[in-house]
């Protein structure tokens, strides 16, 4: 039986792009400042209202904090949501691993990263039956900021397929004015689309670019982040 | 022979790994090929002989107190014996007392200075861990980083150091890995995962190794803590119609079995356990009826792969035996069917049950007489294959 498609969680533009097909890996460009993270977290929501299981690699905050702030979302199950930290352990933070929380050793330890994914996905998938799953990485940037660009692309090379043959959703942020445009652009190779932020004036707007046949329009964002 | 610490490889190894001689973790991303290594590198420590780590990804003091997970104190051993090379700090700026920091970690160069240098400071042949090669492929190219690791080899090979790299087989291109996988290292370990859509399972095999004929083998493995590499019994569900003979094809199997039954047929669970030609195999049957179906979700959940037993003379059942194989290809477990009562007049031939389910030429369709145990093995061989080949072949995952 196939899967029905994944909404993203944002309505507007859920409006303009519809459900997305099972396998398809985004990657969320947005300046510094823009709500990125806000519609990462809103993604993250709206998997858990949808008894979705959420994958979510942490490369900027440490896992802990991370559950403090997804812990109030309506819908949050600890069953259904998996953290690869990649921070804690360069702060110093020992804690032990968990179910919960897979603690990589550095955002450089890609080995780590991608065995704590696997697992996840195994524990999802296989073990608790979950067939839709959303693989959610807060910011690629910080990653880029200790590998280079080749290591980074074959890093994703590698889990974007993953994320394909799991039927899974893969949402990717990264930061766009910290990266030149040869860099995003070698990106973008490895996703089905993008969805794109940017602030003019006080006001943040957002389109997806590569889900239709040409990008759709700029439309605002509520004050705060998404709607 | 220095001894990995992981016995089933050491069995493949023929003892260990001689002198002089360099192994390689292949592992493909995702699966726990670190743990291999430094496996190694604690087995041979707690043995009180000298070593040498290079970390490259991890400063060496929380990756030391992470390994204690595993039941393994490395601080134990630090000193003249057990010297870290640590490239990992210097490289993100900051410091780490246990290691000795290495400048210039995009440099290969500076990798060879440190380890040739550690290796004559340590003045007696010893045991050299990398962690990991991908991390120096990445950081200084992978042909410059090739060539520095072959001289790395000859240097060991002279002065009957060991050197042990764990690796993770990221695309690099193709020449490098064929280079590496090939003709690099004197032995190779690949290490990858079972695969359908997502990892489920992880093995090991040996590829090569110079000094001992390679016996084309994978052993499943699981990495637990406290433990580190554990050889892993897989599970095999034998599912099919009522009355098809699930029972009788795991009694054949087994050296041990037990079941169930109540007026001749399985109303609860049938188990066998069968050791044949090095697999240690654990079966679990499910009753036919179809009130038993939400038994089949449990089991079928964690298992490595499916027999469906089909009577090959009563095609009236062949719809449920359908519906089971739809609910196994829901799991995405790697199957194979068993066309069994062969034996019986109007027994359908395997390959037109493979017409009735419309199954594709790659699904093996086995005929068996389960009865006189004809076929059985056979049908045990290619479904183990079937789990096994997907990760190895075409580099799995």
């Amino acid at each position: 039986m196939a899967l029905e498609g994944y909404s993203l969680g944002i309505q507007r533009l859920d409006d303009v792009v519809g459900p997305v097909p099972p396998g398809t890996n985004i990657l969320i460009i947005g300046p510094p400042m823009s709500s990125k993270d806000v519609l990462l977290m809103q993604m993250a929501a709206y998997a858990f209202m949808n008894k979705e299981a959420v994958i979510f690699i942490s490369t900027n905050i440490p896992g802990n904090k991370l559950v403090d702030m997804l812990h109030d979302i309506d819908g949050f199950d600890e069953e259904k949501i998996g953290i690869v930290d990649c921070i804690a352990r360069t702060l110093g933070i020992m804690s032990p691993e968990t179910d919960l929380i897979q603690m990589a050793s550095s955002p450089v330890d890609l080995t780590g990263i991608g065995v704590r994914i696997s697992k996840y996905f195994e524990d999802f998938y296989m073990r608790k039956g979950i067939k839709k799953i959303r693989l959610i990485m807060n910011s690629l940037s910080t990653i880029l900021m200790y590998s280079n660009i080749k290591t980074v692309y074959r890093f994703l090379h590698v889990f974007t397929g993953r994320t394909r043959s799991a039927d899974a959703l893969g949402l990717f942020g990264i930061e766009s004015d910290m990266h030149d445009e040869q860099t995003l652009s070698t990106l973008k190779q490895l996703f089905d689309g993008v969805i794109e932020l940017k602030i003019e004036g006080d006001k943040e707007y957002v389109r997806a670019v590569g889900f239709t046949p040409k990008p759709t329009e700029w439309v605002l964002l509520e004050e705060g982040g998404g709607d | 022979m220095l001894e990995t610490g992981i016995p089933k490889l050491d069995k493949l190894l023929g003892g260990g790994i001689p002198r002089g001689r360099t192994l390689i973790y292949y592992a493909y991303p995702g699966v726990e090929g670190k743990v291999f290594g430094m496996q190694t590198l604690y087995n041979h420590l707690k043995k009180h002989h000298s070593a040498i780590f290079l970390t490259t990804s991890c400063s060496p003091t929380p990756l030391f107190k992470e390994l204690k997970e595993f039941g393994w104190n490395f601080f134990a051993y630090l000193g003249e014996k057990f010297r870290v090379i640590d490239s990992y700090s210097p490289f993100i700026g900051t410091k780490d007392e246990l290691g000795i920091p290495m400048d210039e970690t995009e440099v290969i160069e500076s990798y060879t200075l440190h380890l040739l240098r550690e290796m004559e400071n340590i003045g007696e042949p010893t045991l050299v861990v990398v962690d990991s090669l991908s991390t120096i492929m990445d950081l200084c190219g992978e042909y410059e980083t090739l060539e520095a690791v072959r001289e790395w080899n000859r240097y060991a090979k002279i002065h009957e150091h060991v050197i042990v790299y764990n690796f993770t087989a990221w695309p690099y291109s193709e020449d490098v890995l064929q280079e590496l996988k090939e003709n690099t290292f004197e032995a190779t370990i690949m290490i990858g995962g079972i695969a359908e859509r997502v990892i489920f399972g992880q093995y090991f095999g040996l590829l090569k190794a110079e000094w001992t004929p390679a016996e084309r083998k994978s052993v499943l493995f699981k990495v637990v803590r406290p433990g580190g590499i554990r050889v892993y019994v897989p599970k095999i569900v034998v599912t099919g119609p009522h009355n098809a003979g699930k029972s009788t094809f795991i009694r054949a199997l087994s050296t041990e079995a037990v079941s169930v039954d109540r007026l001749g047929t399985t109303v609860a669970l049938d188990r066998g356990h069968v050791e044949y030609k090095g697999l240690s195999v654990d079966l679990f049957g499910t009753p036919g009826q179809e009130r038993f179906d939400p038994l089949l979700k449990i089991i079928g959940g964690e298992a490595m792969g499916v027999f469906l037993v089909v009577d090959s003379t009563k095609s009236r059942d062949f719809v449920r035996a359908k519906q089971m194989l739809e609910s196994i290809k829901a799991y995405g477990l790697p199957f194979v069917v068993i066309a069994n009562k062969q034996d019986l007049p109007d027994a359908l031939s395997p390959e037109e049950i493979r017409e009735r389910f419309s199954l594709p030429r790659n699904v093996d369709v086995i005929p068996t007489i389960a009865s006189d145990g004809v076929g059985v093995f056979e049908a045990l061989e290619r479904l183990v294959d079937r789990i096994m080949e997907d990760g190895i072949n075409e580099g799995g995952v």
